[in-house]
């Protein structure tokens, strides 16, 4: 239901309680668990991104990664090559993503269902094999390496070789940034958007102009997903071809799934749920792809809704069987 | 009846429009013109192009030939969204509704879609105008104590008439009903169209029915299409006793 009233103040209370349970961590936990924290944000900005166009758009796309990709590569390139400032180069991870988001979504949104996440895997595949082969600049699969340098920000010397410091550059960007995506869902844009998401048929004939919404529902999520993957190669300071691979934009699609599409709150807890998984799984196990499948295959199963739609419907049922 | 408008403006004009698919004359240079405030039924057998015409009207479909005129200006194969905007409005023959959304949701992103530009930054129950006009669409509905349902859970025949709801929302010049008593008993085909006479009065309507009973309820005039192609038109009375339209059309039923 998007006309809720009366609930931001309780979102806000838990959003701060998180951020300072988060702010307060790293004091507490070792490098080893800072950076994995770090990474897990990166995801869910990558998830939260997804689940624009996914959850509240309706359009399944398996492109993220190619946007992903450019945003890491742009932050990569930019500061080895160029020498540019962090801070810039974080802003083009952005600004290419969405240039690309532009051209991409402009073919893709004219396709529906099935035909339109066929081309978007094709042209992440595309992204992937341009990666992959033109070594020269990209660095193939080996990747390119980097080093961002300190520099001041008001007053904060910001210096990401520091882990820490690291930590809570990553986790102030996604913070804003899922602040403005909800603000976003529940704006008038976001009420388009999920009308298209509800029957694409029906928004156009109320005159909403679907293939321009979708476009940009496209853009805005292309350049998040470029987001992530600039804070990516920000905190492994290195970029790869693999960051293009279609597969990447399947971690968004499962965190989404099992956390509860269309939530925004839900796909950043499959993402903490199936990372730290993953996490203790590789204590014993060689892979841990078959785990976080069968995992999948009973949310989809048992949960459709994913966690959040689960937790709800239980909700729900206390209350009207209180 | 409807009080008749005092001068017969044509809000609505067809000319000579064709559509073929393939090597099927669907709509068969079909001449049309309806006046501001007229309720006008759209009748014929099974696959004359009722729907067809529809589509072509709202631009669904491109036209293969002629010229669509709505208030004077020429619609001919404009984007249904565009459509929407200079002033017609459609339901369909199998109802659509943002099925997941509450009855309040489906009228409010009615209302809104009338707004130039959709902020990403504010809250969408900032939009004064827009709840209030949504508040005064869910009276005129009659939806007010279902507002917070999901439409999925509303009967069959209100879902129906919350379609007509969203359609109105949007502030048309012109109403496009496609069948909107398909698949309802004839006691919901009675209580909807005595809730259209409430709800859709003054409104310039073209109403496409199988049901005669509700057409000779509530038209003001009557075409009749067969093959894609308009045979008789006029008033309800002179329509009922036209024979060509009795041999075509009502005499299948009515012999």
């Amino acid at each position: 239901m998007f006309l809720q009233k009366g609930k931001s103040f309780g979102f806000i209370l838990i959003f701060i309680l998180i951020l300072l349970g988060l702010i307060i961590i790293p004091f507490f936990v070792d490098l080893f668990y800072q950076t994995f924290l770090t990474e897990l944000f990166v995801w869910i900005l990558f998830a939260i991104s997804f689940d624009l166009i996914f959850g509240y758009t309706g359009l399944l796309s398996f492109g993220q990664a190619l946007f992903f990709g450019l945003g890491g590569y742009t932050v990569t390139i930019l500061i080895r090559k160029f020498g540019l400032n962090t801070e810039l180069s974080l802003l083009f991870s952005i600004i290419i993503p969405i240039l690309f988001a532009w051209f991409v979504g402009y073919f893709s949104v004219k396709l529906t269902g099935i035909h339109f996440v066929i081309i978007t895997i094709i042209f992440a595949i595309i992204g992937n094999i341009i990666g992959d082969t033109w070594t020269s600049f990209t660095g193939g699969a080996d990747g390119l390496t980097f080093s961002p340098p300190p520099y001041r920000l008001g007053l904060f010397q910001i210096d990401l070789m520091d882990i820490k410091g690291n930590y809570y550059f990553v986790l102030t960007i996604v913070a804003i940034s899922f602040l403005f995506l909800r603000r976003m869902i529940q704006s008038p844009l976001g009420k388009v958007f999920i009308s298209i998401r509800e029957n694409e048929e029906r928004a156009r004939l109320i005159g909403y102009n679907v293939q321009r919404y979708k476009l940009i529902a496209f853009i805005i999520a292309g350049g998040l997903s470029g987001l992530a993957g600039g804070l990516y190669s920000l905190t492994l300071k290195y970029a790869s071809a693999g960051y293009l691979h279609w597969s990447v934009s399947g971690h968004a699609v499962v965190y989404t799934i099992v956390g509860g599409m269309g939530t925004l709150i839900g796909p950043a807890l499959g993402a903490g749920i199936v990372m730290s998984l993953e996490h203790y799984l590789i204590n014993f196990l060689q892979t841990t792809d078959l785990v976080v499948g069968i995992v999948l295959v009973a949310m989809v199963l048992m949960a459709p809704k994913g966690l959040v739609g689960f937790i709800q419907s239980r909700f729900k049922k206390g209350e009207t069987s209180a | 009846m409807k009080p008749v408008p005092e001068k017969n403006e044509i809000i609505l004009e067809l000319k000579e429009v064709n559509k073929s698919f393939g090597g099927l004359l669907a709509v068969n240079r079909v001449n049309l013109s309806v006046n501001k405030g007229e309720l006008r039924a759209l009748i014929g057998p099974n696959g004359a192009g009722k729907t067809t015409l529809l589509n072509l009207v709202n631009g669904t479909l491109p036209v293969s030939g002629g010229h669509i005129f709505f208030k004077g200006k020429e619609i001919t194969n404009l984007s249904p969204h565009r459509i929407s905007h200079i002033g017609i409005a459609r339901t369909l023959q199998i109802t659509s509704l943002f099925s997941g959304l509450t009855v309040y949701e489906n009228i409010w992103t009615a209302v809104q879609s009338r707004k130039k530009f959709f902020n990403p930054f504010i809250r969408a129950l900032k939009w004064q105008d827009v709840k209030e006009k949504t508040e005064s669409m869910l009276d005129l509905t009659g939806f007010k104590d279902k507002a917070h349902l999901i439409c999925s859970e509303l009967s069959y025949g209100d879902q129906r008439i919350l379609e007509m709801g969203i359609a109105l929302s949007t502030e048309p010049d012109l109403l496009l009903l496609d069948e909107p008593t398909a698949g309802l008993n004839s006691q919901e085909s009675m209580a909807l169209v005595k809730k259209m006479r409430s709800m859709l009065s003054g409104q310039t309507i073209i109403l496409v029915e199988h049901d005669m009973g509700v057409v000779m309820e509530l038209a003001d005039n009557i075409s009749v299409l067969h093959y894609g192609a308009i045979i008789a038109e006029g008033a309800p009375d002179v329509i009922k006793e036209n024979e060509e339209v009795k041999k075509v059309y009502l005499g299948s039923e009515h012999a």
